[in-house]
C-alpha cells in the first residue's frame, strides 16, 4: 500500500502532457447469440472441441475486456489486459497479459524492442485485435486456439528489427527471443482434450476447461526459450517462423500434483495482403510434448501435434466475409490414458459488418469433424461433429489522455 | 512621346513576362515525363535537375509540411530544397513519434499529437527516410535537394520546370517504388534560351507495388 502514491503520482506526472496519449484505455464488449449442436463441451465436462454446445448456448458472453496503457516514459510504457469471459472461472475477472514494452529510438538501421512481464509470443498471423482477439471471424483456428489456451511468456523478450526502408528495402527483418518460466503445464489441456476451436484463451490466474486445468507455473526451475524469424514486406506479406521449446523437466511434479511437460514445437506462417480486399493466411504447427519419469521411454507419455490452417478474407466498404480451412492431429506414441489420438478438420466461414466506428456484427458458423478414441470412455461415438453459429454483437471504445 | 515611349517599354515588359514568367528572360523551360513499362505516366517521383559544369544555384529557403493522417505520412514523398524547413504535424486520431536515422539528417520527434515541435530543418543534401517508433508501417520520404531546380511528378508522371538558364543539366529520377538502377534513369539533357525542351525517361522494371494501408484503427502490434 505504501507504494501506490508513488504509483499516482507517476501516473499523474506522465498525464501532465495531456492529449499526448500518455494514458490510454482501449476496451470492447461482445454479446453473443449461440446456436449449437453436438456433444458436450470441453467447457463443460465433455470432449466436445467448440466452446459452446447445445447445453450451454441462447446468449452469452463472449468477452469483456480493458485494455490499459500507461506510457512512463517516451520509449517505456506498461500495458495490461484485463478480461472477463463469463464462464465458471476461478476469478470473475482476470489478467490475460501484463508487461513493460520498451522501445527505443533506432540510431542506426535495427529497431531494438524488450518486454517483460506476461505476454503472448508473436505467433498468431489472426490474432490481431485488441487483446489478441481475432479479426477475421469470432473463433481463432485450432492452432492459435491452443496458443491461447495453454500458452504465456512469463518472462523476457527480446526483438531486433532490421529496418529496410532506410536501405532502399521495401520491408523488416526481424529476430526475436524469449526467456520464461512459469508455464510448465503447457501441453496438458491438448493431452487431455486434443485440439479445439474456442475463442476462450486462458487467464494467468484462472481456470479452463472442466475438469478445470491451469496453465501457469513454475515446476521444475528450468527455463525455457523461443527464437523466430520475421519479414515483412511493406504493409502487404509477413512470414514468420517460431522455434518453441518450454524445456520442461517431464519428471517433475509439484505438491499440487500438477506436472511439468516438455512441449515444443516449430510453427511457420505468411500472411499475404495483396490488395485493399483481399487477405490470405495459412500456418503450420508441428511439434510433441512428453510427461512423466521415465525419460524417454515406454512408460513416459510422449504425444506428437501437428495443426495447420488456410483462411481466405475480403473486406470491402464496411464488410468482411471469411472462411477457413482447419486440420489437426495428434498421435500418442507411447505410455498410458492412450491412445489419445485425434483427427480433425473444420470450415468456418464469418461475415462481419461495421454499424459506425464502435459497433461491429459478427455471424459466424462452423463445422468439426473429429476422431478421438477417449470419447468411448464417456459412452459416446469415437468420431464426433460439432456445429456451431454465433451472432457476436461488439462495443469498442478507445479513452485517451 | 514620351508616354508613348513608356507604354510601349511596359507592354514589352507585359509581353515577356507572359512569354517567360520572370524578367530573366533567357531562361529556359524542360518537361520531364516518368512512364512506367505499360507507358502510364508515374506519379510522386522525385525530379531533379542539376546544373553540370556550372555553379549549382542555393534552393530557396522554404517552408513544407510533412503531414501525419491515417497512420501514414502525407505525403508519402516530400521533395525540398536544401536548407528548407519541414513541419511535422500529427493530425492523426492517435500520437506519433517520428524518427529519422538517415545520414543526411538524423532526429526524432519525441511522443506527439497536433504542432508540438518547432519546424525541422535539412542542411545537408540526401534522401531522409521518415518512420514512426510505435508504428513499424508508417514510412515516409524527404527528398533533400541540392539543385534548386526539383520538384514531384503529377498523375500523369509529369514535372514542368521553367526559369533554367541555359546550359548543360544532370536528370535524375527517384521514388521508393522504382525498381530500376538509379543510373539507368540518369538523362543528359542542354538547354538553350528561351527555349523550351523535353525529356521521357521511361522504366524498364515494373513498379515496386505501393503500400495500400487499411483502415485498421484497432489493430494491435502482436
Amino acid at each position: 500500500m505504501r507504494r501506490a502514491p508513488l504509483l499516482a503520482l507517476l501516473v499523474l506526472s506522465t498525464l501532465a502532457a495531456r492529449g499526448q496519449d500518455r494514458l490510454t484505455l482501449d476496451g470492447a464488449v461482445d454479446l453473443r447469440w449461440v446456436h449449437a449442436s453436438g456433444e458436450t463441451s470441453f467447457q463443460n465436462g465433455g470432449l466436445g472441441i467448440t466452446r459452446f454446445d447445445p447445453d450451454h448456448d441462447g446468449l452469452e458472453l463472449g468477452r469483456a475486456l480493458l485494455a490499459p496503457n500507461l506510457r512512463i516514459t517516451d520509449i517505456v510504457s506498461l500495458q495490461g489486459v484485463f478480461d472477463t469471459y463469463g464462464d465458471h472461472n476461478r476469478n470473475p475477472a482476470d489478467v490475460s497479459e501484463f508487461y513493460l514494452d520498451i522501445r527505443p529510438f533506432p540510431w542506426n538501421s535495427v529497431r531494438w524492442r524488450a518486454r517483460l512481464g506476461a505476454f503472448y509470443m508473436p505467433v498468431s498471423l489472426e490474432n490481431r485485435g485488441v487483446g489478441w482477439s481475432e479479426v477475421y471471424s469470432i473463433t481463432p483456428s485450432a492452432l492459435n486456439s491452443w496458443i491461447g489456451e495453454e500458452f504465456r511468456t512469463i518472462g523476457a523478450e527480446v526483438e531486433g528489427r532490421w529496418l529496410g526502408a532506410s536501405h532502399g528495402y521495401l520491408g523488416d527483418f526481424a529476430l526475436v527471443g524469449a526467456i520464461y518460466g512459469w508455464n510448465d503445464p503447457a501441453g496438458a489441456l491438448l493431452a487431455e482434450r486434443g485440439f479445439a476451436l474456442s475463442d476462450r484463451p486462458s487467464t494467468l490466474f484462472g481456470y479452463l476447461g472442466s475438469p478445470p486445468l491451469d496453465f501457469y507455473h513454475e515446476i521444475d526451475h528450468r527455463p525455457g526459450y523461443y527464437g523466430g524469424l520475421s519479414w515483412r514486406h511493406h504493409d502487404r506479406l509477413e512470414v514468420r517462423a517460431l522455434r518453441y521449446d518450454n524445456r520442461g523437466d517431464p519428471a517433475a511434479e509439484n505438491a499440487a500434483g500438477n506436472y511439468a511437460w516438455h512441449t515444443r514445437f516449430t510453427s511457420l506462417g505468411a500472411r499475404l495482403e495483396p490488395d485493399a480486399h483481399w487477405t490470405f493466411i495459412a500456418q503450420d504447427l508441428d511439434g510433441n510434448t512428453a510427461v512423466g519419469s521415465d525419460n524417454e521411454g515406454e512408460e513416459q507419455f510422449y504425444l506428437k501435434m501437428r495443426a495447420a490452417f488456410a483462411l481466405a478474407s475480403f473486406e470491402w466498404a464496411r464488410e468482411r466475409l471469411t472462411a477457413r480451412y482447419d486440420g489437426f492431429h495428434t498421435h500418442q506414441l507411447s505410455g498410458e490414458f492412450g491412445p489419445r489420438n485425434q483427427d480433425g478438420h473444420a470450415w468456418t466461414f464469418a461475415f462481419s459488418h461495421e454499424l459506425g466506428e464502435d459497433w461491429q456484427l459478427v455471424a459466424e458458423w462452423l463445422k468439426v469433424a473429429s476422431s478421438f478414441p477417449p470419447r468411448l470412455l464417456l459412452g459416446i461415438a469415437a468420431d464426433q461433429t460439432q456445429t456451431q453459429f454465433q451472432l457476436a454483437v461488439r462495443y469498442n471504445f478507445d479513452l485517451r489522455w | 512621346m514620351k508616354v508613348a515611349l513608356l507604354a510601349l517599354t511596359s507592354a514589352t515588359c507585359i509581353t515577356f513576362a507572359l512569354l517567360c514568367g520572370t524578367p530573366q528572360c533567357s531562361a529556359a523551360a524542360l518537361s520531364v515525363t516518368l512512364l512506367d513499362r505499360d507507358g502510364h505516366g508515374v506519379e510522386d517521383a522525385v525530379v531533379t535537375v542539376t546544373p553540370v559544369g556550372a555553379r549549382i544555384a542555393v534552393p530557396a529557403v522554404k517552408s513544407a509540411v510533412m503531414d501525419q493522417r491515417d497512420r501514414a505520412f502525407v505525403p508519402r514523398v516530400l521533395a525540398i530544397g536544401v536548407g528548407s524547413r519541414v513541419e511535422f504535424p500529427n493530425n492523426d486520431s492517435v500520437s506519433h513519434q517520428v524518427y529519422s536515422f538517415s545520414p543526411a539528417k538524423r532526429f526524432q520527434l519525441p511522443l506527439y499529437k497536433g504542432e508540438v515541435h518547432p519546424p525541422v530543418t535539412f542542411e545537408q543534401a540526401g534522401l531522409v527516410v521518415l518512420g514512426c517508433n510505435i508504428h513499424d508501417t508508417m514510412v515516409g520520404y524527404i527528398y533533400v535537394s541540392a539543385s534548386p531546380y526539383f520538384g514531384t511528378t503529377d498523375a500523369g508522371g509529369v514535372l514542368a520546370l521553367k526559369d533554367l538558364p541555359k546550359g548543360d543539366y544532370r536528370v535524375a529520377v527517384w521514388s521508393p517504388y522504382i525498381a530500376d538502377p538509379a543510373a539507368s534513369l540518369d538523362r543528359a539533357v542542354h538547354l538553350e534560351a528561351d527555349a523550351a525542351a523535353s525529356e521521357r525517361v521511361v522504366l524498364q522494371l515494373p513498379l515496386r507495388a505501393r503500400p495500400e494501408p487499411r483502415p485498421r484503427r484497432r489493430d494491435w502490434d502482436y
